[in-house]
């Protein structure tokens, strides 16, 4: 039974070109080594400074990524941020910890950080005293409901840390699409310094974003890249993961991502009934206007009718997903056969205590 | 040396916490122990230069909310360790505390956490000197051990109780038990580092592959604990056992609670959630349908303009 699920899971994760780092043993566990000489001699170097394209990735650590997500979604539909503590190693940013701050709400305000200074300081002092010896190397905050990217304030925020404060990373997690598609979302990002261009051929992920906010997510688009996210964890991490699986099949199996979204599924489906109608006003004056306009359009811009398809279609996975959970539960555990093999209530806490 | 304790209390434990410890653990050990790569010298909790620190002890706290008799236990800090006072550096504590109290208002201060493989006497002065915080604090040990045979979480949790030895009243270490407790956020980014689930889109067949596998796995873990049961109800009798009324009762419930929801009401809204999704699909293939049909009709009509400057062609009939 191990074997066979093994060999499915390697296949799978061959197909999909995931690289499955070696299982971490004690040996790889220095990526939680802190080299205070190292670090000073790369402040002084800096070789950000020469090209804005420098840092290309980005390592999470699964303690950061689990405190990121369970802040931003505690926050609800306020976002929250925080900042993030780590290292810089050669080309990738590696985020060891991460931090809440409290201050809400950063979408409307430009210096919400500076009001968390003062906690910043505190907390790092407090930090290296008991042993964790990083510094602050970049920010995160949560854009509940609205997709990973940067706002025109985010966008400033950045560039000016990325002048006075470098290293420094940008992260944005959407908690809300995170439930509701049962993976993360979350994206790190840089900024390019005033006037430079992106260049042309730089293709990035197709995210829908709601109609209120397509406009800032456009001006601003350009002015910086994202970075590839990979994530990591110590040796002791694994195993405890491991073991926490024996435990953790009964909240698998017993969570329902559709009860938990209505609200957000139900402004997606308004969001695009909105953006339907845009599309067919816009549709009805090209008609008029002769058919002459849609040979002036780009080969990589998409006709919104082709964006609206997609973003349809992406709900609609989430929920025929949600829906097939809720089926197989249903088939499991409500239909009393004959042979009643399959016979165990769902929250019965029996396997779970440990005495 | 620790019995079952008896306060009534139920433990909830988030995985937050036990990756908190781990990583404090990790962070101190590499940094008592260099890789070889680099020659930086340690901080120290305990001493030895030259000789690999195996399992340096760290310490800490553990923070959460109590609601009736249920405790939940939420986040972690670390603390500092007093080895000549032999006890943790309350300064540091409190202002830690504060710092949290700004975030989470709503926790406060449950007990502590150590790492090690047994409760030791030195750890009951630690616990006694957190008494004025929490009246009855609560110790959370972690085996950082790792030991591949084992199949049960290395972390116990510990509970302080007066106990008559000797004739003096003393409080000694009780085990409880707990329950691994967790939101649906949590939940997923813990999934997603124990199995590096692609964190990109995909194509939807991957998406799919990867929601059903998820549920397998559980389904699976689900039927191999059936299969336990149903070996053991069967060597009971076939005889092989004695019997034991309690399982057999708390088994007989279990049986008896299903089917988990049969009532009119669930029916038919599982029904009516299900008709919605289909509705959804449905119309997600009409729009897909429509967009299909415009382009079409676009390009028809690119490539059978009569009026084009580029020398359109002229639809054959």
């Amino acid at each position: 039974m191990e074997g066979a699920s093994t060999i499915a899971r390697k296949t799978w994760e061959l197909e999909n070109n995931i690289l499955t780092v070696d299982p971490p043993d004690s040996a790889s566990d220095s990526i939680f080594h802190y080299d205070d000489a190292a670090q000073a001699k790369v402040q002084q170097e800096k070789p950000w400074a020469s090209d804005p394209n420098y840092f290309k990735r980005v390592q999470i650590s699964a303690l950061a990524l689990l405190k990121m997500v369970v802040h931003a979604r505690s926050g609800g539909t306020i976002e929250i941020m925080g900042l993030m503590q780590g290292k810089t190693d050669g080309d990738t940013i590696i985020v060891m910890d991460a931090f809440a701050l409290p201050v809400e709400g950063t979408e409307t305000r430009v210096n919400a950080q500076a009001d968390a200074y003062e906690y910043m300081v505190d907390y790092s002092q407090t930090n290296k005293l008991a042993g964790r010896l990083e510094n602050v190397v970049g920010w995160y905050h949560s854009h509940p409901g609205y997709g990973c990217w940067l706002s025109g304030i985010d966008v400033s925020t950045q560039m000016l840390n990325q002048q006075y404060q470098e290293p420094f990373l940008a992260v944005v997690i959407d908690p809300t699409r995170t439930v509701s598609a049962g993976k993360v979302e979350i994206g790190a990002f840089r900024t390019y310094p005033e006037g430079h261009k992106i260049s042309d051929d730089h293709v990035s992920e197709y995210q829908t974003i709601p109609l209120n906010k397509i406009e800032d997510f456009g001006v601003h688009c350009k002015q910086y890249y994202s970075l590839d996210i990979t994530y990591f964890k110590s040796s002791l991490d694994s195993h405890l993961l491991d073991l926490l699986w024996n435990k953790y099949w009964v909240n698998t199996l017993s969570s329902s991502p559709l009860l938990g979204n209505g609200d957000y599924v139900a402004g997606q489906i308004s969001d695009l009934a909105e953006k339907l109608e845009q599309a067919e006003s816009q549709l009805a004056h090209s008609r008029y206007g002769g058919v002459p306009a849609s040979s002036h359009r780009k080969k990589e811009d998409e006709p919104p009718l082709a964006k609206i398809t997609r973003d349809s279609a992406k709900i609609t996975v989430e929920q025929v997903h949600g829906l097939m959970s809720q089926v197989i539960k249903d088939i499991l555990f409500n239909s009393a056969r004959q042979s009643n093999k399959s016979s165990s209530d769902p929250s019965d806490p029996e396997p779970m205590i440990t005495s | 040396m620790a019995p079952s304790s008896s306060s009534g209390l139920t433990f909830k434990l988030h995985p937050l916490v036990m990756l908190n410890i781990s990583d404090h653990f990790t962070r101190v050990k590499t940094q008592l122990n260099p890789p070889p790569s680099s020659c930086a010298a340690g901080n120290g909790h305990s001493s030895g230069d030259a000789m690999i620190v195996q399992n340096p002890r760290v310490y800490g706290c553990v923070i959460g909310a109590q609601s009736g008799r249920t405790i939940e236990i939420f986040n972690s800090f670390e603390l500092i360790f007093d080895p000549l006072t032999d006890t943790l550096d309350r300064t540091f504590l409190e202002k830690k505390q504060e710092l949290y109290r700004k975030v989470f208002p709503n926790f406060y201060i449950l007990g502590w956490y150590s790492t090690g493989s047994d409760a030791d006497e030195s750890d009951m002065h630690i616990h006694k000197a957190l008494m004025d915080i929490n009246e009855s604090p609560i110790y959370v040990l972690l085996n950082p051990a790792i030991n591949h045979a084992q199949k049960d979480l290395p972390v116990t949790i510990y509970e302080s109780e007066f106990h008559v030895i000797d004739g003096i009243p003393q409080p000694i270490f009780v085990h409880t038990s707990y329950t691994i407790e967790t939101v649906e956020a949590e939940r997923i980014s813990v999934d997603h580092v124990a199995h590096l689930k692609p964190s990109d889109g995909g194509s939807a067949a991957t998406q799919l592959a990867a929601h059903l596998t998820g549920i397998h796995s559980a389904i699976k873990m689900l039927s191999s604990r059936i299969r336990v049961l149903y070996q053991y109800l069967l060597a009971m009798h076939k005889g092989d056992i004695p019997f034991e009324n309690s399982l057999l009762r708390q088994v007989s419930s279990l049986l008896r609670s299903l089917p988990a929801a049969q009532s009119e009401k669930f029916h038919d809204d599982f029904l009516m959630e299900y008709n919605d999704k289909l509705l959804m699909s449905y119309l997600a293939m009409l729009t897909n349908c429509a967009s299909n049909m415009n382009e079409m009709v676009d390009k028809f009509n690119t490539a059978y303009e009569k009026t084009s400057r580029r020398g359109g062609r002229t639809a054959f009939m």
